[in-house]
């Protein structure tokens, strides 16, 4: 093909899209154009904020998928599970010894052991292990409740490590090498899981999971949710606006949160060494281990991470909604942080932020337009379909190149 | 007079001892209970009420209790002669659990059906709609505590001329709309109704062009599009677009976590003060009371704190009615917490009560021993009964709901008594489960009317 | 292959022995023995004429159920089994087959312009295969996007099909399929005077059919058909290579795949004479996988092995043993409540079931009964 032949089909393609665009903008435009002028702009900044936490939801798919090639179905469960725990830790009053201690150690156990069980005989390790696991449990257990924030940031990562490194060890290490439709079904199944294990233990009554909270003015040690918005007043450069615009403060928060989190992340791959071989792993398995990093290790640290990283997004996501409350329905948020994945391209993180906001923008967008329930499962799904279209593997996803 | 002093401590000592044997023979109902004598006396028997339902899924606050209801009664009609002597026994909760799920149902309802039970108890509407024309080629009666026109009357095309084999304890949902609609037009100003709701086919029941057109004549309006959610998903945008619309009534048909979930939107978006919140009679459980006290609404209080409703039954506070007294009695003897005591347990018992009274009946009729549903449902037909004397019931005509309803409005329990009102009256707290909780109160506003009939075609129509 | 295995002794001496589907008469018998014997089971529960009480009532609607999940879990395995594609939105299709059927058997009227375009209404016969006829198309859309993506991608655009299409049966077409309250009053199936009105008639349609279609797919995969599935599964760039145009079979697989789920979706309709959307929800597809995986993927027999234990699990299994589960339980876990046992048994089961399967029987059941079978067959001689 020639370089001018190219160039033309290239127009040619940059046209079509433009048009595509012109005839969305033409539909959508009267539509919008009943909605006044400070809608628009509350509802863009919620999308914004909405969308960080999905892009949350999406680093964390990402990231497991960059490290062991599995889409992670399960991710929404690990979300709804992690919560409960946070709930269990935040709101007990005197958090069992026994718990906790069985909790911490059962991690530090399968941490230690990530390479095999004998490392768990050296006697450094053994007493390092000891030792870390004597701290998380004074953490999860020490002082009464106002330790709670420390008691439950504890008790739910340690757990969310827990769940991490028992999948990983449980169900995705005996299936390495098997075809994708078995990485597929064991995320599925995970997910059942999972759920079952959470009604099980927490029952389908939803639980509050108030993290933007203050006081409650009648119930002492209870707290209601923050309801004093932010307000912008349409003054000096804001002048534009139509009136004050509302932005609702704990999601707000959950959105700076998402933001420093999803930060904390990028600097933990790029710059610390873990992180680098974390990269290294996933670029290709056997050359990692041929320059002697510990496949299986980073495996399991990947997924550890990864479901901290759920348990992250689904307490901004719970605490910030409405209700503030999380219930055994929780796991289908996730459904609409998939699109997200893909839309940014499954092996980029900086897609999944861009793909989490263009989701939560769209979703955002489409509640104006049209009817809540449309928002909620077309939107995205529409939005990834037509980017699948018209590029495969998403915004900035890797072309994969197959010999036979 | 040593000799009459004798016999008469003889006689008082007889006596004292005869009472309470007496007593014990004698365990029938109390009196206040207006039920049928039975003709025979059916001890050995055993009568099982199967009931199908969502226990784990979004209906759970309101089913769990229920269940614990059905438990309570069993035990209690059991203590006081069983029906007829015979004992009055529940399914193993676990074996008939949907978990929300309507492939769940089918697969239960043919297990539950081979068992040829003489009526179930089905909670959902979805449920009912999705099993009418089923139980209806079995013959099996379905006693539900509220119905969509589909599940109890069928579609348009039945004309209701053959109403099913389902019959409902509340008025119709969108009966219950109809009548707010009343009220609302005398108390609201200017009223214009957004409705937002589950999508479900509960969600969507009182929503059609009947309601939109009574609504309308009584000087009630409606936004046009009404929006759905499903439970636990952000709705401030279908919230912002009723108000923005020009709602300033918010009326939903969902429960537990739904209007909590509104009524925290609402006040997250401080539109408390221009916006009324409504409902379906399941509003004002106190589930609602319970899961809405975590956001705080204009004045104060919960933002669900003046959610309006419909009561078409009697409620823990009318402590007056011996149905109540009984209710509170036998709650607090099983140790029910106060998430117990809601609207679920009150209609279980009324469910099990109706039960009672249809099964002697038909026995009396046709004879206890080759009884069939269809035998049942002739009695339910010609029916009319007050169950534990807290809702009146009349099924005759082919109806096939209640009519009855008012008006009431949640509140929380104040310290000097009465609903709680700042900054006089605070809350009172009590210790829960899971810590100090307010008390959500029933206080009904209105009294006992009776709701339009606005199923397609009845209604006339204004040309 | 099992079919090529045969006792010791037995040749093939002419060109319809080799191709035969039961080769030995042991096979004959037991094939049509046992086809008989399921057709008489209804004759024994105490709804059927007979008035005899052996079996209880449910075992026939069991069955159909089971009949049906097969035609579906078939469909899959045409494209999953066969030819390596992957399908999260499998219900959604059902859903589409379940709604055109219902709706050509009651009839409807489409505006156009002042008039009003009346369809229908159709008899069953001709409304179940214009049905499935339909679903083949619609799948046929939805498998256009894996002529560029493959893998999770495909996943994910199947999984938009599970979203789209229930919103287009709720929506745009709720006038239509009053979605998502049900849709009642679905004709039932009638050939002259005879009504196919209750499950225990339905059963005399439902279960030859999947017999029937079982058949079929069997032998579309012994054609070229099926061969060219089986290359692309087992890969794609070679297929290609080898001149077989594969996005033209991968929509071929997609057809065939959606037109499966498109009679299973009729067949749930007229059953039960109503259906709503919550029928096909994306569990009901996550199920059907699972039902693949366990039974064996790109086995004949996949799907029936696998929905007759999914569904023999969930629905007989799981509630008797649920009782006996609470009491240990609870008393083993004092932090359960014994009211949450029950909604979590079917999940943690199932999904525990599926894992074991996944490490420790990938191929299947199907698999190990084809072992079983040949070890049988040619005793005494180890396999």
């Amino acid at each position: 093909m020639t370089q001018s032949n190219r160039s033309l089909q290239r127009a040619g393609t940059w046209l079509f899209y433009a048009i595509v665009a012109l005839l969305l903008f033409l539909w959508l435009q009267p539509l919008a154009a009943q909605k006044s002028g400070n809608t628009i702009i509350q509802r863009t900044i919620g999308g914004v904020m909405l969308g960080s936490i999905y892009a949350i939801m999406a680093l964390g798919i990402v990231v497991i998928n960059k490290a062991s090639g599995v889409f992670n179905f399960a991710h929404g469960a690990m979300m709804m599970i992690a919560g409960y725990m946070f709930f269990s830790f935040f709101n007990t009053q005197a958090i069992s010894l026994v718990a906790a201690g069985l909790l911490a150690f059962s991690t530090v156990v399968l941490g230690f052991t990530m390479g095999g069980w004998r490392e768990l005989f050296i006697p450094q390790r053994l007493i390092t292990a000891l030792i870390i696991g004597i701290i998380l449990t004074l953490m999860m257990t020490s002082g009464g409740t106002e330790q709670r924030w420390l008691h439950a940031l504890t008790g739910a990562v340690t757990g969310a490590v827990l769940i991490g490194l028992l999948v990983e060890r449980l169900t995705i290490r005996p299936l390495i090498g098997q075809p994708i439709f078995a990485a597929v079904m064991v995320t599925l199944a995970l997910n059942e899981v999972i759920r079952g294990i959470t009604t099980l233990i927490w029952g389908s009554q939803p639980k509050s999971l108030l993290i933007f909270a203050e006081p409650h003015p009648f119930l002492p040690d209870q707290f209601v949710r923050i309801q004093t918005p932010i307000t912008i007043e349409p003054t000096g450069l804001l002048g534009f606006l139509e009136g004050p615009v509302n932005i609702d403060q704990p999601r707000f928060m959950a959105f700076l949160l998402a933001l420093a989190t999803f930060a904390l992340f990028w600097f933990f791959f790029r710059f610390t060494n873990i992180g680098l071989a974390m990269r290294a792993t996933s670029e290709n398995q056997q050359l990692a281990q041929s320059v002697g990093l510990r496949v299986r290790v980073i495996l399991a640290i990947t997924w550890a991470i990864a479901t901290v990283m759920a348990g992250v997004a689904g307490l901004f996501y719970a605490g910030s909604s409405a209700a503030s409350s999380i219930d055994t329905n929780f796991h289908f948020v996730i459904l609409r942080a998939f699109p997200a994945v893909l839309l940014g391209g499954l092996e980029s993180i900086g897609g999944a932020l861009v793909g989490g906001l263009i989701i939560g923008l769209s979703e955002e967008w489409a509640k104006l337009l049209f009817t809540g329930d449309v928002a909620e499962n077309l939107a995205p799904y529409i939005v990834l379909m037509i980017v699948l279209i018209l590029r495969p593997e998403g915004l900035f996803g890797e072309k994969r190149i197959e010999r036979i | 007079m040593k000799k009459l002093s004798l016999l008469l401590t003889i006689g008082l000592l007889v006596a004292l001892f005869a009472i309470p044997a007496m007593a014990q023979d004698d365990m029938g109902l109390p009196d206040w209970m207006e039920h049928t004598e039975c003709t025979e006396d059916l001890s050995g028997m055993e009568f099982t009420l199967w009931h199908i339902g969502d226990l784990s899924g979004p209906y759970a606050p309101i089913t769990q209790p229920l269940v614990a209801a059905f438990e309570d009664a069993a035990q209690w009609y059991n203590e006081h002669g069983g029906i007829c002597g015979a004992t009055l026994s529940f399914p193993d909760p676990t074996t008939i659990d949907t978990g929300g799920d309507q492939e769940q149902t089918s697969v239960i309802y043919s297990r539950v059906s081979s068992e040829q039970p003489l009526a179930i108890v089905l909670y959902s509407s979805d449920d009912a709609e999705l099993l009418r024309d089923q139980v209806a080629e079995d013959q099996i009666p379905v006693l539900i505590s509220a119905g969509s026109i589909e599940g109890l009357y069928g579609g348009e095309e039945d004309n209701f001329d053959n109403p099913g084999w389902s019959f409902a304890t509340n008025p119709l949902y969108v009966d219950q709309l109809g009548f707010f609609c009343e009220w609302a037009a005398e108390n609201i100003e200017d009223p214009v109704i957004g409705y937002i709701s589950w999508p479900s086919a509960f969600g969507r029941a009182a929503f059609t062009p009947e309601v939109i057109a009574y609504c309308a004549e009584q000087g009630v309006e409606f936004v046009e599009t009404p929006e759905y959610f499903a439970p636990g998903s952000d709705i401030s945008g279908q919230v912002q677009n009723l108000v923005d619309a020009g709602a300033n009534i918010l009326y939903t048909n969902s429960l537990a976590t739904g209007p909590a979930e509104i009524a925290a939107t609402v006040a997250n978006l401080g539109l408390s003060d221009e916006v009324t919140l409504a409902g379906v009679n399941w509003v004002l459980d106190t589930s609602v009371g319970f899961l809405g006290q975590t956001a705080l609404g204009a004045d104060g209080l919960p933002a669900v704190n003046g959610l309006l409703g419909s009561m078409p039954f009697a409620w823990w506070t009318e402590t007056d009615l011996p149905g109540v007294q009984l209710l509170t009695e036998q709650a607090d003897r099983n140790e029910r917490g106060p998430l117990t005591r809601n609207i679920a347990y009150i209609l279980g018992w009324q469910t099990v009560d109706l039960y009672y009274e249809v099964i002697v009946q038909t026995g009396n009729r046709v004879g206890f021993e080759n009884m069939t549903g269809a035998d049942v449902k002739e009695t339910l037909e010609n029916l009319q009964f007050s169950p534990l004397g807290m809702v009146e019931l009349d099924f005759t005509d082919g109806n096939r709901d209640a009519k009855m309803n008012r008006i009431a409005v949640l509140r929380y329990l104040g310290e000097n008594g009465g609903p709680a009102e700042l900054p006089d009256n605070p809350p009172v707290v009590v210790e829960g489960p899971n810590g100090p909780v307010l008390v959500p109160i029933v206080v009904p506003l209105t009294d006992y009317g009776e709701t339009p009939d606005l199923r397609p075609g009845q209604m006339e129509m204004e040309e | 292959m099992a079919d090529h295995i045969r006792p010791a002794g037995i040749f093939d001496t002419t060109y319809e022995q080799d191709i035969a589907l039961n080769r030995t008469r042991t096979d004959k018998f037991l094939q049509y023995g046992g086809l008989v014997a399921l057709l008489l089971i209804p004759l024994l529960t105490s709804r059927s004429f007979l008035g005899l009480n052996i079996l209880p009532d449910y075992v026939v609607v069991t069955i159909n159920t089971i009949a049906i999940f097969v035609i579906a879990a078939q469909g899959l395995n045409i494209l999953i089994g066969y030819t390596g594609q992957i399908s999260l939105g499998h219900a959604a299709f059902m859903a589409v087959g379940a709604y055109s059927g219902a709706l050509l058997a009651k009839g409807f009227a489409i505006p156009i312009g002042e008039s009003m375009l009346q369809i229908g209404p159709f008899s069953f016969w001709i409304a179940l295969p214009l049905a499935a006829l339909f679903t083949g198309l619609v799948g046929l859309l939805f498998g256009l996007p894996s002529l560029r993506v493959k893998g999770f991608y495909l996943a994910m655009a199947t999984l938009a099909a599970q979203f789209i299409i229930p919103w287009i049966i709720e929506h745009p077409l709720q006038p239509y399929t009053n979605a998502p309250e049900i849709l009642q009053g679905i004709p039932q199936p009638t050939i002259g005077p005879l009504v196919f009105a209750r499950p225990i008639e339905m059963y005399y349609i439902i279960v030859p059919l999947s017999v029937l279609l079982m058949l079929a797919s069997r032998n579309i995969m012994r054609t070229r058909v099926g061969r060219a599935f089986i290359s692309i599964r087992d890969n794609d760039l070679a297929a290609e290579l080898l001149g077989i145009n594969v996005f033209w079979y991968k929509l071929q697989s997609f057809f065939l795949s959606s037109l499966y789920a498109g009679i299973a979706g009729a067949l749930i309709a007229f059953e039960r004479n109503a259906i709503t959307t919550e029928t096909f929800s994306l569990e009901t597809s996550i199920a059907l996988l699972a039902m693949l995986v366990i039974g064996g993927a790109g086995y004949p027999k996949a799907a029936l092995f696998g929905v007759a234990f999914v569904r023999l699990l969930t629905d007989v299994i799981i509630p008797a043993i649920g009782p006996a589960f609470n009491s240990t339980l609870t008393a083993l876990l004092p932090f359960v409540d014994g009211t949450n046992i029950g909604p979590s048994l079917q999940p943690i089961i199932f999904g525990v079931a599926l894992v074991i399967f996944l490490i420790f029987e990938p191929r299947g059941l199907a698999y190990r009964w084809e072992v079983l079978r040949i070890a049988w067959k040619i005793r005494p001689f180890a396999n």
